[in-house]
């Protein structure tokens, strides 16, 4: 186990993409680390609440404020690093529900075959030609604002059946394995099979799926959030972009409108980017070299 | 005069571990209407051999050889887009119907048109329909059929198309690539003998690549044993076939004769065959040879003639 | 023969689909906390009309009947008046239809044609710097957050250089001319669509290309690749006329499974760029708690996914005859 995973680890560092793309999730988890500072040097670099009392409108770059301020004389780089912090936050833990579910049911369908397949993956079907971000829209036309993790768990609970799907076509290829014959007839039950032979089998492309849900689910909570949609107790870059955007200063304020798009954009790069390389390095079929007789 | 006469052929592939000889200095040659087989184990380089005949090798391969003359052209100094047209008119190749050698969104028909057209850009479309129309009633495939898609044949009928499509520009050598494996033993006698049939009318040379010593014995008038980049033995197919001297032609033929049994190891073989990378000093084979010595390890064989047309590459003959 | 019959096949099971779609909404319309009536009655409309629509939507029916009118009025096409229109939303969703499909379709069927040639060629050179630049482009494209490229879009290309109105879908002054014909106003909707079909363009565009490159590499490892090569066909035949047409059906199937992707990104685009099309006016609708227009868009939109869905797999089975055949 060790041995695969320093041989993987080798095949990764020689990897341009998959470097580039750790390297750029370094400087962001050092960002969502360093997000405490700020306030506690002075609580006007509160992101949410913390106002510059001398400045009342959007100010350029400056020595108190590196980026600037938005239009009611808050800090932007403190804002952009709280920012990072809520990013992580939303994209991994829907990443991982999202992943957890996809995962159990997929095994579930894959394994009980039948009806329980069946109508697992009619669901699926289902649920995958939901446009997610339209789907938050309408239930927070019916509930109201909705809370950060409201929204995380609604990005979860409809973000799995990409997954379910890999997992079950995996699932149904190991069931044919002898060793899970092998398992069944020395009488280990079904649960056992599942978690203790199927599990760490299917575990890495599970990994794998999951640095690209955290693509997806950091977009949706950024879109909504620049829709206005966003957890209003919560700074995220979506939000600050709807703010420059919906206060009229995208034209004047380059500053301002500038850094958080371009942290959404590096972020889900760099998680896309360590995923690409993570499936080279895991698809063998990907990495053939040379000829063979 | 041969039609092909190879002198002293060496294939390597550069690979991340280091220069990997898949063909060591075999030396061949195909008459006329005549028709060699290479036998062997799987990587012993005979396939390497017959893409190297096609020009068809990947990039990180380098070929070096005294000659390879066919028709007296040298194809070793031949430009690639010379050996391109060469291809399929001159030497073309029946690939194995396991392979996806069709192409699964194109009808069967339009394949071999477009084979035709792009060597006789003289003819015209329904001209080259009529001759793929003629090459289906030659390898027995209702005319009908034409139109249909890979996917819609059965394995025998692929593997009669795709010997069809071999036969379109009318090439004088044609390199068979395991033609029959994976084929049911009614379906792979049945294409051997149309492949018989068609060599005696058409007067075609064949070059036999398969890995069944029975196969090759029944199409081919010389036999040529290969192991480990390497041709160990190389006769008329009646000196291999009923008094063969290498140990591993041998082998080969006792695994051929104990019939029915699963031939996922060869029979009375052990071991595995040496990496090609770093081989072993002396005999290639003297890690599976029963009559393996001293002297195997140490010295480099020499070809021993058994007769004028038989000879063996293998130091304990004498 | 055997395609139609498909397609009714799939036309049920769209039907199916779409009825638990509107099943749930019906229920979680239920679970939501408020009165459903101040939810779809405009509190500003005369006593006499809320009365009348109260009536029509059967909400002073028992729950089981509401359901049933529900239903009902969907199917007759009654959804209720829009609160900020004031007129009823089937007319309103049905004249922002036509625009979403116009953006939409070409954004997309433009992206995948580009998207095919370009990625067939970064795999055709894999490994040389064109391949590395494509690559690294594509994977930019593919990320970049869709609303923030629109407002950059704007900013530089209508704000700084001036070359493309703002936003919109039409220049008033164009449309109240009596002069201007056919010409004119067709220019004036692709004046103000370049930028939006931009930046859909280059969303979709970056994940077409990386489709194809993959495919591509993996089609050019096919034995029916070697067959072409030893046919002693050209390198450009091989290349456009055996690997890419195979190649290019993974990115039709693609396109289907990135549909509800696609039209996050769609509704996105129409709002940054005030397109008046359906995916604005849910977001527009959801902002001003118009509801009776919130809900005909959203499944509106459904069933346009849905609808799309089967065209995709339609498309893929012309092209590929192992599918057709089947």
């Amino acid at each position: 186990m060790m041995g695969r995973f320093v041989g993987a680890w080798r095949l990764f560092r020689e990897n341009l993409i998959g470097r580039i793309g750790l390297t750029l999730l370094i400087v962001f988890a050092l960002m969502a680390v360093c997000s405490f500072i700020p306030p506690l040097i002075d609580p006007m670099y509160q992101p949410m609440h913390g106002v510059d009392p001398e400045i009342s409108h959007s100010t350029g770059p400056s020595m108190k404020h590196w980026l600037g301020t938005d239009f009611i004389g808050r800090d932007i780089f403190s804002q952009l690093l709280a920012g990072a912090r809520i990013a992580f936050m939303v994209g991994i833990s829907a990443a991982f529900m999202s992943i957890f579910l996809g995962t159990l049911i997929g095994m579930i369908a894959g394994y009980a075959g039948k009806t329980v397949d069946m109508a697992l993956m009619r669901l699926a079907d289902m649920i995958m030609v939901m446009p997610t971000l339209l789907v938050v829209l309408i239930l927070s036309s019916l509930f109201g604002q909705l809370h950060i993790w409201t929204i995380v768990l609604i990005i979860a609970l409809f973000r799995w059946p990409g997954v379910s799907r890999v997992i079950r076509a995996q699932t149904l290829s190991l069931k044919q394995r002898p060793f899970i014959e092998a398992a069944k007839v020395a009488g280990a039950s079904h649960v056992r099979i599942i978690f203790r032979h199927i599990t760490p089998n299917v575990l890495p492309l599970a990994l794998l799926y999951m640095t690209f849900r955290v693509t997806s689910a950091i977009i949706i909570e950024a879109a909504l959030a620049f829709l206005g949609f966003g957890d209003p107790g919560t700074v995220s870059w979506g939000m600050m972009l709807q703010w420059v955007w919906k206060t009229g200063h995208m034209f004047q304020a380059p500053y301002w409108l500038l850094p958080p798009g371009i942290c959404i954009s590096l972020l889900t790069l760099s998680f896309y980017m360590l995923g690409r390389a993570m499936e080279e390095i895991l698809d063998p079929r990907l990495r053939q070299e040379g000829a063979s007789d | 005069m041969a039609l092909l006469d190879v002198r002293n052929l060496s294939i390597g592939y550069q690979t991340r571990k280091g220069f990997l000889r898949a063909v060591d200095s075999v030396s061949f040659s195909v008459e006329e209407g005549k028709s060699l087989g290479f036998v062997g184990e799987s990587g012993c380089g005979k396939t390497t051999i017959g893409m190297t005949l096609m020009g068809l090798l990947p990039k990180n391969a380098s070929v070096m050889a005294d000659q390879i003359m066919y028709k007296g052209r040298d194809l070793l100094k031949i430009s690639p887009e010379e050996m391109r047209k060469t291809r399929w008119k001159d030497i073309a190749m029946i690939f194995q119907a396991a392979m996806n050698a069709l192409n699964p969104v194109q009808r069967v028909g339009d394949q071999i048109v477009e084979a035709i057209l792009i060597h006789e850009p003289a003819l015209d479309k329904p001209a080259a329909q009529e001759r793929v129309e003629a090459l289906f009633d030659l390898v027995h495939i209702p005319r009908e059929r034409i139109r249909d898609f890979p996917h819609q044949y059965s394995g025998g009928m692929k593997q009669r198309a795709i010997i069809a499509m071999a036969l379109s520009c009318r090439p004088s050598l044609i390199i068979a690539d395991e033609p029959t494996t994976a084929l049911d033993v009614i379906v792979q006698d049945q294409i051997l003998d149309e492949i018989k049939t068609l060599q005696k009318e058409l007067i075609l040379s064949i070059l036999f690549i398969s890995h069944d010593i029975a196969v090759v014995a029944d199409v081919c008038h010389t036999i040529a044993v290969m192991y480990a980049g390497q041709i160990v033995e190389y006769g008329k197919r009646e000196e291999v076939f009923e008094a063969p001297v290498h140990p591993y032609t041998k082998a080969l033929l006792g695994s051929y004769l104990t019939l029915g049994t699963e031939k996922t190891q060869l029979e009375g073989l052990n071991g595995e065959t040496p990496n090609l990378i770093n081989p072993p000093k002396g005999c290639r084979f003297c890690d599976r040879c029963e009559a393996t010595g001293p002297a195997c390890r140490m010295e480099i064989p020499d070809w021993i003639d058994v007769s004028r047309t038989h000879k063996a590459l293998c130091c304990k003959i004498t | 023969m055997e395609l139609r019959k498909y397609i009714f096949r799939r036309l049920i099971e769209i039907a199916i689909i779409f009825f638990v779609i509107l099943t749930v909404l019906f229920l979680l319309f239920r679970l939501a906390p408020g009165d459903p009536v101040t939810r779809m009655v405009d509190p500003n409309m005369t006593p006499e009309d809320a009365e009348h629509l109260i009536e029509q939507l059967g909400l002073d029916q028992p729950i089981g009947l509401q359901y049933l009118y529900y239903v009902k009025n969907f199917v007759t096409g009654n959804f209720g008046v829009s609160f900020h229109y004031g007129q009823p939303v089937a007319d309103i969703i049905l004249n922002r239809l036509p625009n979403t499909v116009l953006l939409f379709t070409t954004s997309i069927i433009l992206s995948a044609l580009f998207g095919i040639f370009l990625g067939k060629i970064a795999a055709w050179r894999k490994g040389e710097s064109t391949d590395t630049w494509m690559t690294i482009g594509a994977l930019i494209c593919h990320t970049v957050f869709l609303p923030w490229l629109a407002l950059i879009l704007i900013w530089l290309f209508a704000y700084k250089v001036g070359w493309f109105p703002l936003t919109g879908m039409i220049s008033a002054e164009v449309w109240i001319d009596p002069e201007a014909g056919f010409l004119e106003k067709a220019w004036d909707i692709v004046h103000h669509m370049i930028l939006p079909l931009g930046t859909l363009f280059m969303i979709h565009f970056g994940s077409y290309l990386l489709i194809m490159r993959s495919s591509m590499l993996d089609t050019l490892k096919e034995d029916y690749i070697l067959t072409a090569r030893a046919k002693g066909l050209e390198e450009k035949t091989i290349r456009n006329h055996h690997a890419a047409p195979n190649a290019a059906l993974p990115v039709v199937t693609s396109v289907g499974l990135s549909l509800a992707f696609s039209i996050n990104g769609g509704a996105l685009t129409e709002t940054v760029f005030t397109w008046p099309g359906i995916g604005r006016e849910l977001v527009f609708s959801v902002s001003n708690n118009d509801y009776p227009l919130a809900q005909a868009s959203f499944l509106l939109i459904a069933a346009v996914v849905l609808l799309a869905n089967l065209v995709v797999d339609v498309l893929y089975a012309y092209l590929d005859p192992r599918i057709r055949y089947e």
